[in-house]
């Protein structure tokens, strides 16, 4: 049940929402973290998409790896529909929120938020990223423990090396890199990903012979079947907890929910922050109102302190539509890691020479296992899908129009552009014949990009957020050099057929729209409202140099989440 | 940039607003059918994206003939594209979903108008190709012929380089006084094209109904029952696979140990081994640290 009042409300239960919870709750306080999305997984809510179910979680018990299992089918048009940020209702379609171009926004609602369609890929920030790029009033040395800790909650350790990883180091090693071992990246070169994913049991290995099932507790781990960004509920059978993909809702709410200090709400669309300003200066804190997503219904809840920890999208949007002090930097600075894919395609005789083997299957292992890093520009990793998210990302959309249009002398690829009709279906007649590299810069905070509303372009929770992103010169040039990069790995790996889409601006990680320094202070408390925290990506002073970001947030999440109750408690 | 408020969507907006209140019921068979225009619209989109190919039978084999007009893709695109954007706003409809499938429609007819005022188009407009793409189950080609617009009587190439113009507008349109929604066009071109594709790349296929309740769906997960599974070589969707290779190492890294699997790099020792170990919390250094590209400021 929710009361009316708590010590601190964390709005939002994503990729680093819970982790401040956690934190909060592991000191004795009490703690209501309301979200706009369902809670899977959850014996409240048996048909979450379906019914409206119980009203909010306080206990472990609650948590169920067979109703994860039921509810992730891991097919991936259902669940990217299922996962996609927007009610829990079904028949009800996704929030909209207005991006430019053919670009999108990826993100979701849920307990996990993001992390559920994450990859698990977490990796630390790049060290010149925070200490010599000029943005960050902290030093990366500040977040080292804290990225031991969610290291540790989070099983992070190098992925697994299928066939796709192979192809990938055997390119880059030929292409002249050499090879990372380290966690503080300060060289190019490349390395297996850091993954929050625990690792597979040996018995899968391809010279084991194994014939047994892949289902808990045949085998314990990951079981090297795919499906992260569709949700990724193996080991089947398994227990919430023992689920392999430490997505936020596996890696800290089962310890939120057991400090006995934490209660979960979902369905729950925070519209506005309450504020006081008895002394007639800085406003306060007061509580939140939210509103339940089933039945429209409106409800404050008081509390000490707030946690603004509802992504980097929404987060700005709400304070915005609060009424919060105007600061010229809410909103403003937005780093998506301005993206691109490469794809290579491959004779079945070389791929054999290779890898011993004439088809990759990327089907097969871990989505995104393999990396390369270039700090100050960004960096590269592999990427394995079924085909419907491999023809969306690789080939449904481009700035460049599309590959008929274009022609390719000189360049590194063959063809350049969005793919459809017969040039489609013949590419992808090679499914199994083909790696794709996603390549995610390091682009920099500028302030015309990031998120404003406008009046009367709402939805039921008020003006919806409309976002701007236009990559500077620099961004283009350091995504341009990865992109050659990664033609050239896929070459020296025997590539026969080099694709690069050109991708319009495409957010699946979204930073920087509330930086440290700028809207919030050291400790993560906003210099315009006493006792107002945010606690997710948007505070991150910039794109932490291109390596995934979601460590780097958990890791300040858990820092900011001491500094609370050092501050306040 | 063509800014384009096309008075003739925003009517079209209203006359669908009004006739989708019964969206629901229309997913259920009762009620007003798709609208005519949209209909033949939706197929010739489907048939641009993905054709029926008979030229890739001798190059690739029979099972790469079919396109997405065989599955019905353009019909479940509408009802996606439909269904699937929200302002949660009660007087849109019963679930406050936003229908989009016919003012898409119109747009890109005068994409189409656009690209043949351009003199880009590669071929000419002809009303026969439109009707040709009828199914058996659509109205017949005299009773749709007045209906079909300028996009769908382009030939496939040329309907592609429509939804490539598309991108260049800007739409706005007003729902009720009180609304204005605008729309970044690009929207368009990422429905049409890259939700199709996914759409007709995924499991989506072998439901029963797909818009039947997530607990109420079946899928038999088998390649045989989804046709792009098919052409892709896809094999379903799997509990595991005994694809472990090892982990990366070198002899002294203390990334990873044990018996060799296969040599990456002789030269610097890289190899894929049996163990795992863990990367190593090395001291760093960023003091040279340059910047390989410009950084504006901002
Ligand atoms: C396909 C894909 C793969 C990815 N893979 C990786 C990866 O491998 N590694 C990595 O580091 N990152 C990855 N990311 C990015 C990563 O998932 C995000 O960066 C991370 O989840 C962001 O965390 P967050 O807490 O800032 O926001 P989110 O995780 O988006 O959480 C925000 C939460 O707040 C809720 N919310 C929003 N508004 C409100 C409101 N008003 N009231 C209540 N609740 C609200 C949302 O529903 C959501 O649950 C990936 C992203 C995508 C799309």
């Amino acid at each position: 049940m929710v009361e009316d009042s708590y010590d601190a409300i964390v709005v939002g239960a994503g990729g680093d929402g819970p982790v401040a919870a956690w934190k909060l709750a592991e000191a004795g306080l009490s703690v209501l973290v309301l979200e706009a999305g369902p809670f899977y997984g959850n014996e409240q809510w048996p048909r979450p998409n379906e019914d409206p179910g119980g009203e909010a979680s306080s206990s472990a018990e609650d948590l169920s790896g067979d109703l994860l299992d039921e509810q992730f089918t891991t097919r991936e048009f259902e669940m990217i529909t299922k996962l996609v940020f927007g009610p829990a209702d079904h028949e009800r379609g996704f929030w909209f929120r207005k991006f430019p171009g053919d670009g999108a926004i990826l993100q979701c609602a849920g307990v996990g938020g993001t992390t559920l369609h994450y990859t698990g890929c977490h990796p630390r920030a790049y060290p010149a990223a925070i200490d010599e790029q000029g943005h960050w009033p902290i030093e990366y040395a500040d977040l080292i423990p804290y990225y031991q800790e969610v290291e540790e909650m989070c099983d992070v350790a190098p992925a697994p090396v299928t066939a796709k990883e192979e192809l990938f180091f055997r390119g880059a090693a030929d292409a002249g890199w050499e090879l990372i071992e380290d966690l503080n990246v300060t060289e190019p070169g490349y390395r297996p990903q850091p993954n929050a994913i625990t690792q597979p049991d040996e018995r899968l290995h391809v010279d084991a012979g194994y014939d047994g099932d892949f289902t808990y507790p045949d085998v314990e781990g990951d079981t090297l079947a795919l499906g992260n960004i569709a949700g990724n509920p193996h080991p089947r059978g398994a227990p919430y907890e023992e689920k392999a993909k430490k997505a936020s809702n596996v890696s800290f709410v089962p310890p939120a929910l057991r400090t006995g200090n934490v209660t979960i709400r979902p369905n729950a669309f925070v519209t506005d922050v309450v504020t006081v300003t008895p002394r007639g200066d800085t406003p306060t804190v007061a509580g939140v109102q939210f509103r339940d997503t089933w039945s429209g219904s409106v409800q404050q809840v008081d509390s000490e302190v707030v946690v603004l920890a509802a992504g980097a999208i929404e987060t700005p949007r709400l304070w915005l539509n609060a009424d919060l002090p105007a600061n010229e930097w809410v909103g403003r600075g937005l780093t998506i890691h301005f993206g691109d894919n490469v794809m290579g395609l491959w004779d079945p005789d070389d791929l054999d020479e290779a890898i011993g083997s004439d088809v990759i299957d990327q089907h097969e292992g871990q989505d995104i296992a393999a990396r390369f890093d270039y700090p100050g520009v960004g960096m590269l990793q592999t990427v394995g899908t079924a085909p419907g998210i491999g023809a969306i990302l690789g080939f449904g959309a481009s700035a460049s129009g599309f590959a008929f249009q274009n022609d390719t002398p000189g360049e590194p690829w063959d063809t350049i552009g969005r793919l459809a009709g017969t040039e489609l279906k013949r590419l992808l007649s090679d499914y199994r014949r083909m790696l794709q590299i996603l390549v995610v810069s390091d682009d920099r905070p500028h302030q015309r990009n990031g998120v404003t509303v406008a009046p009367g372009v709402a939805d039921e929770h008020g003006p919806i957020p409309i976002v701007n992103y236009e990559p500077s010169e620099g961004d283009r040039q350091r995504r341009d050099e990865l992109a050659r990069i990664a033609a050239d790995i896929l070459r020296e790996a025997g590539a026969s057929h080099v694709h690069r889409s050109d991708s319009p601006p495409t957010a699946l990680h979204v930073h920087s729209t509330m930086r440290m320094g700028k809207v919030v202070d050291e400790a993560c408390e906003a210099y315009d409202v006493d006792r107002l925290f945010v606690a997710d990506h948007s505070v991150l002073a910039n794109g932490v140099g291109g390596a995934n970001p979601t460590n780097t947030g958990q890791a300040l999440a858990a820092r900011t989440g001491e500094r609370i109750v050092e501050r306040h408690f | 940039m063509v800014t384009n408020r096309i008075d003739d969507w925003l009517s079209v907006m209203w006359q669908s607003l009004t006739s989708t209140g019964g969206l629901l019921l229309e997913l259920v068979g009762v009620g007003p059918d798709v609208d005519p225009h949209t209909k033949v619209t939706f197929r010739a989109i489907g048939d641009a994206v993905m054709p029926e190919t008979p030229g890739l039978a001798g190059e690739l084999g029979p099972e790469h003939v079919s396109g997405g007009l065989a599955v019905d893709l353009d019909a479940f695109t509408v009802t996606y594209v439909d269904d699937g954007f929200q302002l949660g706003l009660p007087h849109l409809g019963p679930q406050g979903n936003i229908p989009i499938a016919d003012p898409i429609a119109h747009l890109l007819d005068s994409a189409a108008l656009t690209l043949v005022e351009r003199g880009d188009n590669e071929r000419d407009p002809d009303v026969d190709r439109a009707l040709s793409l009828l199914g058996p189950d659509d109205p017949s080609p005299r009773a749709v012929e007045d209906v079909v617009g300028p996009f769908a009587k382009l030939s496939r190439r040329d309907r592609l380089r429509a939804i490539a113009i598309v991108d260049e507008f800007d739409v706005e349109f007003t729902p009720t006084d009180d609304d204005l929604f605008e729309l970044d066009a690009g929207l368009v071109g990422q429905l049409v094209i890259g939700f199709m594709e996914m759409i007709y790349y995924s499991e989506w296929q072998g439901y029963d109904e797909f818009t039947q309740p997530p607990s109420r769906r079946s899928h038999p997960n088998d390649r045989s029952a989804v046709q792009s599974w098919r052409q892709t070589g896809f094999p379903g969707f799997a509990d595991g696979y005994a694809a472990l290779r090892g982990y990366v190492g070198t002899t002294d890294s203390p990334l990873g140990g044990g018996d060799t699997w296969a040599t990456v790099d002789e030269a610097a020792d890289v190899r894929i081994v049996r163990e795992s170990g863990g990367f190593r919390e090395n001291d760093y250094e960023t003091s040279d640290y340059r910047e390989p590209f410009p950084v504006e400021s901002g």
